[in-house]
């Protein structure tokens, strides 16, 4: 939202600088995103009178005029084709500086010397104000000599304001000039521009049947009437203003309804008279399905909620939104019907929204308009199409309304709620600093007061509304020094799921491990690249309807694709050695019943990297074992120790898959990608493991050795088994025949080929046993061992 | 008989000057023949002890053995101390270059954005703050409807959604667990509630989902300056120094009174008018806060006549910026390792 300073003074006298207005209206709530000054740049540039102009005498398409500002003639040779002797227009004589900081000088054309130049609008800044192509004609009563860019008005600061959704009343010169003279109370009002005298009542020299309202969307309606209208543009300090608050001038009456709008917030419309399809003015909601085609040219299918205006039952406008091509001012048009109505704010949003018709009515009817401006506006445009005698206004305002005016809306505010929050039992200030905000006392008690709110701050409805008008107004920062709440309840719990995810992250990170924080969303091509089969819950990924690209289409079911792609990143970022990364985030689940689950889970994938040659030669390569070893240590940070069994993932290598239990539960993974995904990404080989924090939930209190003085008896066995029997079978087999005495089984060699039997494997553990409250005695040990001996090879072990 | 002693102390001054002349095992080999060998010094002396009168002979017996055992002792000191220095001549020679790679993993790292969001609930815990968590995916009415924040409210545009077809949506921020948390516990409650959040929004300053970490306090008479005092504790934790805090007004629809907090830039202290940072301004906008909106604590079935408190919101991905130097908040999640190792004192 731009408003100039200039203008703002023209409404207010204002005890301070630009740069001070701006400050104090950032620190309140409506941020000044910046102060330009359009002709900062411009020097030297004067009115001056073109005495005589003729031709160049040796060059066809250029003009010498002889210039006078007022101290003096000199030639100027100008191409513009647009100029007569007599012409008023601004004259940059050598040293004089452009917009953007050109500085003119002298210049032989041929024969003639030219002193500087004559400028166009573009030249001066404001492109959007010239009405001809060619040199800025200024009007007759332009004083000869004068600095032309302050008389036109150039030396101007615009400020770009940063309105917030509830504040539609800044959405003007008007709201912002009210906001100011709250802000400083040393200000004036000057002129208000709402103070309007009663427009004409003369009667319509065309029959018109009235206005119908059905539907309670629409509060009010006013329409005006204007004939005789001009075209050509509006006056030159007019188009400027305009070009200054970003709108480009079109006409006179256009322009009036723009500048309405700019100055007093009422969006407005004008109808041509002739092209109405009836002399009536219904407004109603649409029929489902309603065609309608706006100003701009785009056919719209109407919803149902969508607000229409209408003329003999045919559509001339979507409410707040836009009007119908069918009815627009054209350039010949003469007689116009202004509307000027309030409408519902939820109801032009949302149709502005589901349309996509940004439009500036909509968006100042989003925010909600002041009911009482539907008239304001429609005699300011007659002011101005009078004062440029572009039309015949004097015409009577067809004002229809469905329920009373607005009355003032009341809200208490009580000393309790002002010291509780603000800390201030000042009643007295709080109501002089509402009193400017145009929020009046009505009455007073000792437990506080009660005040009326102006019909343009509908944002105000509740007492902590008033509280922010005091509080921001008296400023946070000079008043409520910073404390602590003065009960503590002791100290805050960080929860077990936060707790769990730093001791991970600090156990990975001791690990080799950097954390990659990827997005939520993925391209539906990681199904095929895991190779998840359709009954796979994460090859059935929730959809987003409004994804950002369809690369972002899906919600992650599995963390690794996340991983890979960070390992693939990392390569091509030039990453030689080994990459090991890893994620803790949520996955988002479709479930069998319908709706989904969010679970949070860790996942890690370690790649040898592109080049891993150390000074240690391979002692460092990663495997199975090396992942196995930082899976177990998460595990083991809680107590808990986790299980591997041979699995199956879909992209996980048929003989390095593991499944990762808890207690019985399967967590998740652990394996080497398979090879044909490897393939793909161009990274071999890649581990990966990824698993559910739930089953690290429960941490186990370990369960601690009583100390005994005597030692321990070591015994080793050594055995052929079935290559199909795992480590952990045998163990749990000499474990479970071990009884109290056997304490620790450590597998310390494992062994094929030569010398084993074909389809076994050849295994070594070495046993402890202890007994507490005594030394072990050799018979001792010598039956439990053979006992363990015995019971192996009756599940066909074969004793070496 | 004093003569004999006399001896003793000469021949102990002879060994000690040829002791400390040995430097090779075998210069003291030598030492030791020399004095104590079948033919050695004492051993010859000793055999002299015949001729001394009997009655003297257990005292200068004595003597003698007890030089003996010192010369003994002090031969076994010289033999430790010159094969010690020996080996740490070879230690030397077959000395290690330090500066190798280590072995083993190394070069982890611990993502800036969550390492701060632990620094960040480690200080409201000590302020009384409690984690609470939530679903990403909301419905409406936790998302927006009990915020305060009606459908097609202009106050919806400040945060543009993903929707899924069934109408859930990813939040747009974290308040949501608010609104659970109090119909949840009720009052008193101290929350923080960090999180992955989501908007429409790609750009070299917006990112489609980003970090945030929402407060909420909710108990007896709580002013606006309780709640500058929670947030000043909070950044200088977070920046480990005192900062200068600045509050505007502002708006949202959850709070009334809503401010927002610029600290000082943490780059140019507000010194420099080119600063990049802070675009010269010399303040960086940190937090929006504000007294919880009466809608919202009856929404989360708190009495707002009862109870009143204070909510505010922070983006972890900027402070994390802020705190580390970082310029491109895309690249926080772009998966890239050499970047994110990058910030780290060591070099590759
Ligand atoms: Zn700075």
């Amino acid at each position: 939202m731009l408003i100039t300073w200039n203008l703002l003074k023209d409404i207010l006298s204002i005890p301070a600088s630009v740069e001070e207005v701006a400050e104090r209206l950032t620190l309140t709530g409506c941020e000044v995103e910046s102060l330009t000054r359009p002709g900062e740049k411009l020097r030297g540039i004067r009115i001056a009178r073109v005495n005589s102009l003729r031709p160049h005498p040796e060059k066809e398409t250029l003009w010498v005029a002889e210039m006078d500002d007022g101290r003096g003639t000199a030639l100027v040779v100008t191409a513009a084709p647009n100029l007569s002797a007599g012409d008023y227009v601004p004259w940059g004589r050598p040293g004089a500086v452009l917009a953007d900081g050109t500085v003119l000088g002298a210049k032989d054309f041929g024969s003639v010397h030219s002193e500087g130049m004559l400028l166009s609008a573009e030249e001066l800044g404001v492109p959007q104000a010239a009405d001809e192509f060619g040199i800025l004609r200024l009007p007759e009563d332009a004083p000869l000599g004068e600095d032309a860019p302050s008389w036109l008005g150039l030396d101007d600061v615009v400020l770009d304001l940063s309105v917030t959704p509830n504040r539609g009343d800044l959405l003007s010169l008007l709201g912002v000039a009210r906001e100011v003279y709250a802000l400083f109370p040393g200000s004036e009002w000057k002129k208000n521009p709402a103070d309007l005298p009663e427009s004409g009542a003369k009667d319509w020299p065309v029959p018109f049947q009235g206005i119908t309202l059905k539907t309670p969307g629409c509060s009010r309606y006013c329409l005006g009437f204007v004939t005789d209208l001009k075209g050509g543009s509006s006056p030159l300090r007019v188009r400027i203003a305009l070009s200054l608050l970003g709108m480009r001038p079109i006409s006179p009456m256009v322009d009036a309804t723009n500048l309405a709008m700019l100055t007093l917030g009422q969006p407005t419309h004008a109808f041509d008279a002739l092209r109405l399809p009836a002399p009536e003015i219904t407004v109603r909601p649409s029929r489902p399905g309603e065609k309608f085609t706006t100003l701009d040219g785009k056919s719209h299918i109407m919803a149902e909620g969508d607000m229409l205006i209408t003329s003999g039952d045919v559509p001339v406008g979507i409410a707040g939104v836009m009007g119908g091509e069918n009815s627009e001012i054209l350039p010949e048009t003469k007689t116009v019907f202004i509307e000027s109505a309030s409408f519902d704010s939820l109801s032009v949003s949302r149709t502005s929204r589901r349309l996509g018709i940004p439009s500036e009515a909509a968006f100042r009817y989003a925010r909600t308009v002041d009911r009482k401006m539907a008239p304001v506006a429609l005699k300011y445009i007659f002011s101005l199409l009078e004062e440029w005698s572009a039309g015949t206004a004097g015409f009577a305002i067809l004002d229809r309304t469905d329920c009373p005016d607005d009355d003032r809306r009341t809200v208490p505010l009580t000393r309790e709620k002002l010291g509780k929050v603000l800390l201030t039992d000042d009643l007295d200030e709080a109501s002089a600093i509402l009193n400017r905000l145009g929020i009046i006392e009505k009455s007073s008690s000792p437990e506080g007061r009660i005040f009326s709110v102006p019909s343009w701050r509908p944002d105000i409805s509740i007492e902590e509304d008033l509280l922010e008008e005091v509080g921001r107004i008296r400023g946070y920062n000079e008043t409520l020094a910073p404390r602590l709440p003065r009960v503590l309840y002791g100290r805050g719990d960080i929860g077990p799921v936060t707790r769990l995810k730093g001791d991970l992250r600090k156990i990975l990170l001791s690990r080799g491990y950097v954390e990659l924080l990827n997005y939520s969303f993925l391209s539906p091509s990681f199904i095929s690249l895991l190779r998840l089969p359709e009954e796979d819950r994460r090859a059935r990924p929730l959809s987003l309807a409004n994804p950002l690209s369809a690369e972002q289409s899906k919600m992650r079911t599995t963390l690794l694709p996340g991983l890979l792609r960070g390992v693939e990143r990392s390569v091509l970022a030039g990453w030689r050695t080994g990459i090991r990364v890893f994620e803790l985030g949520r996955v988002f689940l479709p479930l069998p019943e319908g709706g989904h689950e969010e679970v949070e889970k860790v996942a890690g994938v370690v790649y040898g990297g592109r080049d891993g040659r150390l000074p240690w030669g391979h002692s460092e390569e990663e495997d199975f074992f090396s992942l196995k070893g930082d899976v177990l240590t998460l595990g083991e940070s809680r107590g808990i120790c986790l299980d591997f069994l041979r699995g199956h993932e879909p992209f996980g290598h048929e003989g390095q898959t593991a499944r990762i239990l808890s207690a019985g539960r399967d967590g998740g993974y652990l394996l080497r990608l398979k090879p044909a995904v490897e393939k793909e990404l161009d990274c071999a080989p890649l581990y990966a493991f990824e698993f559910d924090l739930g089953i690290l939930e429960n941490p186990v209190l370990p369960n601690f050795r009583e100390l005994t003085p005597y030692p321990p008896v070591l015994r080793d066995i050594s055995l052929f088994v079935p290559a199909d029997s795992s480590v952990d079978e045998v163990i749990s087999r000499i474990r479970s025949s071990g009884g109290d005495l056997l304490q620790d089984v450590r597998l310390f060699d494992i062994y094929s080929g030569k010398g084993v039997p074909e389809g076994f494997r050849s295994l070594a553990f070495s046993l402890s046993y202890q007994k507490k409250d005594q030394t072990l005695k050799d018979e001792a040990v010598e039956e439990i061992h053979s006992t363990i001996r015995n019971t192996l090879t009756s599940f066909g072990y074969i004793l070496r | 008989m004093t003569e004999i002693f006399d001896d003793l102390e000469g021949m102990r001054a002879e060994f000690n000057d040829a002791l400390s002349g040995t430097e090779t095992p075998e210069a003291l080999q030598q030492v030791k023949v020399l004095f104590l060998g079948k033919k050695g010094k004492l051993t010859s002396w000793l055999k002299n002890l015949g001729s001394l009168p009997p009655e003297e002979r257990p005292r200068a017996g004595e003597a003698v053995n007890s030089l003996r055992d010192d010369f003994e002792s002090r031969l076994a000191d010289r033999r430790v101390f010159l094969e010690e220095r020996q080996s740490s001549e070879v230690e030397r020679r077959s000395g290690l270059d330090v500066t190798l790679p280590a072995r083993g993993r190394t070069w982890g790292g611990i993502h800036p954005v969550a390492q701060l969001m632990h620094d960040v609930v480690e200080i409201l815990a000590g302020l009384g703050f409690s984690v609470a968590l939530g679903p990403e995916i909301e419905d409406d009415f936790h998302n927006f409807e009990a915020l305060n924040i009606p459908a097609s409210h202009p106050a919806r545009d400040m945060q543009d959604t993903f929707y899924f077809p069934d109408g859930h949506l990813l939040r747009t921020h974290t308040s949501p667990v608010q609104v659970r948390s109090m119909l949840a516990h009720g009052a008193p409650l101290r929350i923080a509630c960090p999180g992955k959040v989501y908007r429409k929004d790609s750009d070299p300053t917006h990112s489609p989902m980003f970090n945030q970490l929402e407060g909420l306090l909710v108990e007896k008479d709580i002013s606006v300056a309780d709640m500058k005092g929670c947030l000043e504790v909070l950044m200088e934790g977070i920046f480990a120094r005192p900062l200068k805090a600045r509050y505007r007004g502002s708006y949202f629809p959850f709070t009334e009174p809503s401010l927002e907090l610029d600290i000082e830039c943490v780059e140019c202290s507000g010194k420099n008018p080119s600063c990049r940072i802070c675009k010269g301004t010399g303040w960086l906008e940190v937090a929006g806060l504000g007294m919880v909106h009466p809608n919202v604590l009856r929404s989360g079935g708190i009495d707002p006549e009862v109870f009143n408190g204070f909510a505010w919101g922070i983006g972890l991905d900027r402070l994390a910026m802020l705190k580390y130097g970082l310029t491109d908040l895309r690249v926080l999640f772009d998966g890239n390792v050499p970047y994110l190792l990058s910030g780290r004192t060591f070099s590759c």
